[in-house]
């Protein structure tokens, strides 16, 4: 079933991204501190992304003429 | 000795030196006379290994050895996760000190605090924070012999590597990867077995003395004498433990107006020796001709530090087979160089005695060299005859003043009987004193073994260090985190394996070491291959970059062609 593949693959990746940044040797309670940091500030790019994208585009659009 | 003689090149040439001091070596003349050129030419960079055989007439089968370098992603991703681990590091000492969190090290008393501290927090940073996290892949008990398998003692622990328990459960029949069993002679059962015990009920097990004093057993000589036998040199002497041998022989030989050069990943014992000695150390680069021909003649040239007096001796101290890389010494050109600049030779063979050569003979066996050659040959009785101890073999009078002159000859305890008549018989055996063909098959298995393992590994695609020919298979691992996991894996599939990382490799060149052995069957080789492919895909450790199949032309590869 796609949903257990899904889950599946998920998973492997998950396990190599511990492995690769070492998050494996930690305890469970370092490892929730270095994804809450990493998801937080992954989220904080992703909201000033999202609020300031339309001002940077009209910026570049007004730089090269194509809009007034 | 005076200044003009000093000046002389030892192959009678002389040796202008300039007005202002300057060093010799930017002296055109210098270069031109060494015996191994520098090529002028472009270098693929993606082998490390900068020591291909140029005088390729001193070999006489293709020398084969490989370094593959790191990839660069690889390495990157290592720092990073290094740099991590230090991160949370901080943390966890951060909140050991100010008892957040419990402190397992050991800590001083309230009342001494305000005294010079006994213990540094930060020496043992790497201990605290990285080792005891991943500490359960060292130090596994084993409740059997460590043959080619063995039972291990099953732990637990419950708070993270601090302290560990029994679960009362065993683990039967891993095969052991791990210990230094090269021909198979770690067994309970058989010739060797039967000698011992049978000398064990003639002599008892211990000795109660020093070699010089009470303790001189009329089967020391007798081991003594098959030692000189087996090696093809004039006397030797054997000593109750190998890491002692090189420590406590090496000041006996060498003193203050004395050189040693010794080579860049030498064991602990080599250059704990050399220390003591007194004598001034330089390092060459690891097996490589050049770096060693450069020291010599910059050695020779300029003489002592502050007087320029010659030096009384020089002492090239190198090993037969590496253990953390699996490369073999260069020994023709070691003895090339030792013979055209006169410095003696001191031939650690720790791991190749009874593991390389035609008869097992070691490294001058496996090169075809003669014995003679080497002024000190050393080794030890651990790895290939399943016992304890060590040896050093070299000319009569060499010998003689050892017996007398050696720290460990005069004040350490002399060889336990029935680890002697382990020696003796294990030794007959690969000479084939026997009667029987054992030794002879051990060692064509043992080659076969290795022929084969290191094969099927590169083609996998893993990245394996070291010489073609050596039975120790460093598998690189780089990441932190793939030690542990490694070791864990391959223990869940039932293989024993050794993981080593920082200190005893660089920081981002872990890996996991396995040695083989004779008493592996081919069946045990197939099972270990499977699992280190599973483990392999799992982890994501197939870094090698090679074209496949690797052609294994030895003499006719691209290096050589260009000379």
């Amino acid at each position: 079933m796609a949903l257990g593949d899904c889950w599946k693959s998920l998973s492997w990746f998950y396990y190599q991204y511990i492995l690769v940044t070492a998050l494996y040797m930690l305890e469970p309670w370092e490892r929730t501190v270095f994804n809450s940091l990493l998801i937080s500030v992954a989220g904080m790019a992703v909201y000033t992304g999202y609020v300031f994208m339309p001002q940077h585009i009209m910026a570049i659009l007004h730089y090269f003429e194509v809009v007034q | 000795m005076t200044e003009s003689s000093a000046n002389k090149l030892l192959n009678g040439d002389a040796c202008h030196r300039t007005s202002n001091g300057k060093r010799s070596s930017k002296n055109g003349f210098v270069k031109n006379h060494c015996v191994f050129q520098q090529p002028q030419k472009y270098r693929r960079p993606r082998e490390k290994n900068q020591n291909v055989t140029r005088n390729s007439s001193l070999y006489k089968k293709p020398f084969s050895e490989s370094f593959e370098e790191t990839p660069l992603l690889v390495a990157v991703l290592t720092y990073m996760g290094y740099g991590i681990l230090t991160v949370f590091g901080y943390l966890r000492d951060f909140l050991r000190y100010w008892s957040i969190e419990k402190c397992n090290v050991a800590q001083e008393k309230e009342e001494q605090k305000d005294f010079v501290p006994l213990y540094q927090d930060f020496e043992n940073f790497y201990t605290r924070n990285l080792y005891m996290r991943i500490r359960d892949n060292w130090n596994r008990p084993i409740c059997s012999v460590p043959g080619a398998k063995m039972d291990l003692v099953e732990r637990a622990s419950h708070d993270y590597n601090w302290t560990f328990e029994d679960t009362g459960r065993v683990v039967k029949d891993v095969i052991n990867m791990g210990s230094y069993n090269y021909l198979g002679f770690a067994e309970n059962t058989g010739a060797c077995t039967d000698a011992a015990i049978e000398v064990t009920t003639k002599y008892g097990p211990g000795v109660g003395s020093t070699r010089c004093e009470m303790g001189n057993l009329d089967i020391h000589e007798e081991l003594e004498q098959l030692v000189t036998r087996f090696l093809g040199v004039e006397s030797s002497l054997a000593f109750g433990m190998g890491f002692a041998t090189n420590s406590m022989n090496i000041p006996a030989l060498t003193g203050k107006g004395c050189l040693i050069l010794s080579d860049e990943l030498n064991h602990a014992s080599l250059v704990l020796g050399a220390r003591l000695s007194g004598s001034p150390i330089r390092v060459f680069k690891h097996n490589n001709m050049i770096s060693l021909e450069k020291l010599l003649r910059d050695a020779i040239s300029h003489g002592q530090p502050r007087t320029h007096r010659p030096w009384k001796k020089i002492l090239i101290v190198v090993e037969g087979i590496y253990s953390m890389e699996g490369s073999i010494v260069r020994l023709p050109e070691v003895i090339a160089l030792k013979k055209r600049y006169k410095a003696y030779l001191y031939l650690d063979e720790a791991h190749s005695i009874g593991a390389l050569g035609p008869n097992g003979k070691g490294v001058v066996d496996y090169f075809g060299l003669d014995p003679k050659d080497v002024d000190i040959m050393m080794g030890t009785f651990t790895k290939s005859f399943g016992a304890a101890g060590g040896y050093i073999g070299g000319k009569k009078e060499l010998i003689d003043y050892l017996r007398r002159h050696s720290h460990s000859a005069l004040y350490a305890t002399s060889m336990s009987p029935p680890v002697i008549q382990q020696i003796i018989t294990s030794m007959k055996i690969i000479m084939g004193e026997d009667g029987t063909t054992l030794g002879a098959d051990r060692l064509r298995q043992l080659s076969e073994n290795t022929t084969y393992f290191r094969r099927r590994l590169c083609e996998m695609g893993f990245i394996i260090y070291g010489n073609d020919d050596s039975p120790v298979v460093p598998l690189m691992l780089y990441m932190p985190a793939k030690i542990g996991a490694f070791g864990r894996e391959m223990l869940k599939r039932n293989i024993g394996t050794v993981v080593v990382g920082f200190p005893a490799t660089p920081i981002i060149e872990s890996r996991a070491r396995f040695c083989l052995s004779a008493a592996h069957t081919r069946e045990m080789l197939d099972t270990a291959l499977d699992a280190a492919n599973e483990v392999g895909d799992l982890l994501q450790l197939k870094y090698s970059r090679r074209e496949q199949p690797r052609p294994s032309l030895g003499w006719m590869s691209e290096e050589n062609l260009f000379d």
